[in-house]
């Protein structure tokens, strides 16, 4: 046993040696307290947010969108039910088969490429629909549920709009396109432009999830806000019987203004389109649409510009008053056409109207007179002016397609087509032909103008919003003389829209100017080519019928601007059109 | 072969009691780790833990002399179980680490250390050196150390292998081998290092690569580093509170009953109750480290400071995994991680500890 009793010295090694171990195990202990400070005391909010990411999930659900209503609180853009199969990763790993099982079994026309692709990184336990089931596929489903264990039928919403009349007005809705939106949205129109006053805020299901995705228990929910609805000062029964008198095989629009506060009470377009086959995803009917060549989509009365014709000639008539060129008395002798320079400028009566007066031209829409007239204005005059009177404007009313027409200036020939601007063209524009392009709200808004004494109320679409003036008053003296000879153009004999207050003496008496806007102006050279003599041809260069009038002549309230494109006169085709539309207004306090 | 059983009030009751804590903090962590639940882990460790005392307490008291006498013996059934293990080991997990012994999946490798550390005590005991120890004398256990590692890093378990290589060499430092040698193999390893490197397998330079990287692979190997360190360091200063740890309790954390069973301890209690976990173990090991001073005989004292040493060790190691600052090799937490061959060892590791600290050295011991 001696033998075994150690040195003094090796022991002394030994714990020489514990110490070094010891001070190695102080040194990686203090290692590790410093990264633990580091990461638990400097770095905590870091990680802190870092497991918060880790488990809580957001699972939106969706509002309902608001509602849009006509100005009496009809129904015109509401939310329906609908169903979708939904396949749920995590309730089958075969879900993939099942879906083709569910291809087999109801025909649904799947891309199973582009489905794979989206489903391969989508959550287990997040639904993803594949498509919308109708109703018939439904009860084929049940039927055979207990094949699928992975798809479910959801219920879901979709817009919903039950006259199809209004959907030049309303839009339709679109599929999301950023990342950051989860839900159809507005693409077209007030669906569009009142996205946010209408989509709402999404509710959310917070929940706590474990590190596959799996909901462990929802932690707190923020209920789904329905968003805003609309209402319109448009009125459903005036915007439907309006529609029923537009000529089913013509393009045309009619627009109804108020004059008082500037609301627009009806808006046509000829052809229209059924909003309602976006939402149903109707692709078929959907393309056919857009390659249409009438252009269903667009909205005449709004982005259809035309040039306005006669109705353009109450501008150069108060042009002329207020820089005294003319006034009551002034009279021309029309013997059919003018000459300027070389050149005639032929009226619409061949033989020529006679003695002329303002009152008379405007009655019977002379235009030699306003040629006359013309020859001492300068254009830039009847820019501004048309300019003060609503024309050459952009009304920002919600719809899509905003856009202002054209009025012609100096200026403007200059710059587009590098040309002077000849006086000829001045006799032209003074009657509305030449270059220039008005839509039918825009000679609406001229009329409103007109009728309002030069500060004229902006029209509107949204009944919310306050009513605002823009432009100038204007001597009424003119005023009264303008609106004079408006009224006679419909109430005294040999006026252009005379025959309405034959055919219909019951009906309510109306003020208003007809036009007769010519297409296209055709040379001498094309008139013998063999694309004019066709029939298609002539069609499409036929004049556009207009008529702008107004209700009641004596204290107007109404506001009715009709095209009707290739439609022949004003006086037979639009003219008629309005006065029924002004009638039914004002008869049903619209 | 048994000293007298009232031997057994002779505990040092510190020490014991530092145990039962540690190993209830571990019970209470399971627990957590569960989710709130004694069911699948707590349940069943604290069920070994029983089933273990009785050997626990066989070991304390156990005459010294025979653990002398048959540590030769200790080594050689270990040496038998590895190889039995590569043989017709159970496999799980890619590794062969597992013998089925009497219904219990035993880990052989977790009980070599011990058997190594007895047998080289023995070893460094009958030498008997002077002074300082040189090479030639260093050479057996440090080629036993050898052979142990390499039969355990082919199961492949890297992680035992290195603990089991670097307890090896702590003996041979502790024992007293000349300074010179240690430094010389540290820059050696030190130059062949990139030799090394080629000698591991892919997934170990995996394993390495993201753990000095581990946005590398965020939701693949580096997971478990990244998730790991998001619970730790969620905890922060008085950490979230019992069983409101939300990564371990959502399952963010991998392997969490097991090797990172520190982050979820270090969720909960935050950096209070980590600093306070590291100063138990540091007690823990620190209380046979002061006894040893007062030993002169060399067996006596290498067993109990580097059996010590090897359960603070183990305890760095792991939580260095945990907190990222050393690869994920595997290494357990004594006495928090899940697992049965893990407890049982380090439990005959205390009562080999509780043991030798009773020790009179007055009496004649191994003759």
């Amino acid at each position: 046993m001696e033998k075994n009793k150690i040195s003094e010295d090796s022991i002394k090694i030994l714990n020489r040696r514990s110490f070094i171990i010891i001070s190695i195990g102080v040194l990686l202990s203090f290692i590790i307290s410093v990264r633990l400070f580091s990461l638990q005391v400097i770095n905590f909010n870091f990680y802190k947010k870092k497991s918060v990411e880790n488990k809580v999930s957001i699972k939106l659900t969706p509002p309902i969108r608001g509602n849009i209503y006509d100005s009496k609180n009809n129904l015109l853009a509401g939310s329906s039910s609908l169903y979708e199969f939904v396949v749920f990763k995590y309730l089958n790993k075969d879900y993939f088969r099942e879906i083709k099982n569910l291809d087999l079994l109801i025909k649904l026309d799947l891309n199973f490429d582009k489905i794979k692709n989206r489903l391969k990184n989508y959550n287990d336990y997040i639904g993803f629909s594949v498509k919308r089931a109708k109703w018939e596929q439904i009860v084929k489903f049940e039927k055979n549920k207990f094949k699928f264990n992975s798809i479910k039928i959801i219920e879901s919403k979709k817009r919903y709009y039950p006259y199809k009349n209004f959907s030049h007005v309303i839009g339709y809705m679109g599929q999301p396109t950023q990342s950051y939106e989860h839900y159809p949205k507005g693409v077209f129109h007030l669906e569009k432009s009142y996205e946010n006053h209408l989509k709402g805020t999404p509710g959310k299901v917070f929940s706590e999830v474990n590190a596959k995705g799996k909901i462990i228990r929802e932690t707190s929910i923020e209920k789904s806000i329905k968003g805003n609805d609309l209402y319109l000062t448009l009125d459903l029964n005036l915007q439907n019987y309006s529609q029923s008198l537009l000529p089913p095989d013509k393009k045309g629009s009619v627009i109804v203004l108020s004059v008082i506060d500037g609301s627009i009470l009806s808006m046509n377009s000829n052809p229209t389109f059924d909003a309602q086959i976006f939402e149903d995803r109707e692709n078929n009917k959907i393309n056919e649409f857009l390659k249409d060549e009438k252009k269903p989509l667009l909205n005449r009365a709004f982005s259809g510009f035309y040039p306005p014709g006669s109705v353009f000639k109450p501008i150069p008539a108060l042009l002329g008053l207020q820089r005294n060129l003319i006034n009551t008395q002034t009279e021309v002798f029309c013997k059919g056409h003018s000459s300027l320079g070389d050149r005639n400028y032929y009226c619409w009566k061949k033989d020529g109207h006679g003695k002329v007066n303002l009152k008379r031209a405007i009655k019977e829409s002379c235009d030699v007179f306003f040629y006359e007239l013309a020859k001492k204005i300068n254009i830039d005059d009847i820019a501004i002016l048309s300019t003060k009177l609503g024309l050459n404007k952009e009304y920002d009313i919600g719809l899509s397609n905003l856009g202002k027409g054209l009025i012609p200036d100096k200026k403007w020939k200059k710059a587009f087509l590098e040309q002077s601007w000849y006086q000829g063209e001045t006799l032209i524009t003074s009657i509305g032909q030449g270059y220039n392009l008005t839509s039918p709200l825009q000679l609406a808004t001229l009329y409103s103008a007109i009728l309002n004494g030069g500060k004229y109320p902006i029209p509107k679409l949204d009944k919310k919003l306050p009513t605002k003036f823009i432009g100038k008053k204007f001597n009424s003296e003119h005023q009264k003389i303008l609106i004079n000879a408006l009224n006679s153009v419909v109430q005294e004999p040999r006026g252009t829209a005379y025959k309405l207050s034959i055919t219909n003496p019951e009906f309510v008496k109306i003020g208003g100017k007809t036009g007769t806007s010519q297409v296209i102006r055709i040379k001498e050279s094309e008139r013998e080519d063999d694309l004019y003599k066709s029939k298609e041809v002539e069609e499409r260069f036929k004049d556009h019928s207009v008529f702008v009038g107004y209700a009641p002549y004596d204290k107007p309230k109404y506001i009715a601007s009709v095209v009707i494109e290739n439609g022949g006169s004003g006086s037979a085709v639009a003219a008629p059109i309005a006065h029924k539309i002004l009638n039914f207004a004002y008869k049903n306090n619209v | 072969m048994f000293k007298e059983f009232k031997s057994l009030l002779n505990l040092n009751w510190i020490y014991f009691f530092i145990l039962l804590i540690i190993f209830w903090i571990g019970e209470i962590n399971l627990y957590s780790a569960a989710g709130g639940s004694f069911d699948p882990w707590a349940s069943s460790q604290l069920i070994r833990f029983l089933i273990f005392l009785p050997l626990f307490f066989g070991i304390i008291i156990l005459e010294p002399k025979f653990i002398f006498n048959f540590a030769e013996i200790f080594l050689i059934i270990i040496f038998i179980g590895l190889i039995t293990t590569l043989a017709f080991g159970y496999t799980g997990m890619g590794a062969t680490r597992w013998i089925r012994i009497a219904g219990f999946n035993l880990q052989v490798s977790e009980f070599s250390k011990i058997a190594l550390i007895i047998f080289m005590a023995k070893y460094f005991h009958k030498l008997n050196a002077e002074k300082t120890i040189g090479l030639f004398k260093s050479i057996l256990p440090l080629m036993v150390s050898c052979i142990f590692f390499v039969l355990v890093a082919i199961q492949p378990d890297l992680g035992t292998a290195i603990i089991i290589l670097a307890l090896g060499l702590v003996v041979i430092f502790y024992a007293g081998i000349k300074l010179i040698y240690p430094i010389l193999s540290l820059t050696i390893i030190f130059l062949l290092s990139p030799l090394l490197w080629n000698l591991l397998k892919p997934y170990q330079q995996n394993r390495i690569q993201i753990f000095l990287n581990p946005d590398l692979d965020p939701l693949g190997k580096g997971y478990h580093i990244i998730q790991s360190k998001i619970a730790i360091g969620s905890g922060g200063l008085k950490g979230n509170g019992f069983l409101e740890g939300s990564q371990s309790s959502l399952d963010f954390l991998p392997e969490k009953e097991t090797d990172f069973v520190f982050a979820i301890f270090s969720e909960q209690f935050g950096f209070t109750g980590s600093i306070l976990l590291i100063l138990l173990f540091f007690v823990l090991f620190l209380i046979p480290v002061f006894k040893t001073f007062k030993l002169t005989q060399l067996f006596n004292k290498i067993i109990l400071f580097v059996l010590s040493f090897k359960i603070f060790f183990e305890f760095l190691i792991n939580i260095s995994m945990t907190v990222g600052i050393l690869p994920v090799v595997g290494v357990a937490l004594p006495f928090m991680s899940y697992g049965g061959s893990s407890l049982l060892s380090n439990l005959i590791i205390c009562a080999l500890i509780l043991n030798f600290m009773s020790i009179n050295e007055n009496k004649r011991m191994f003759s």
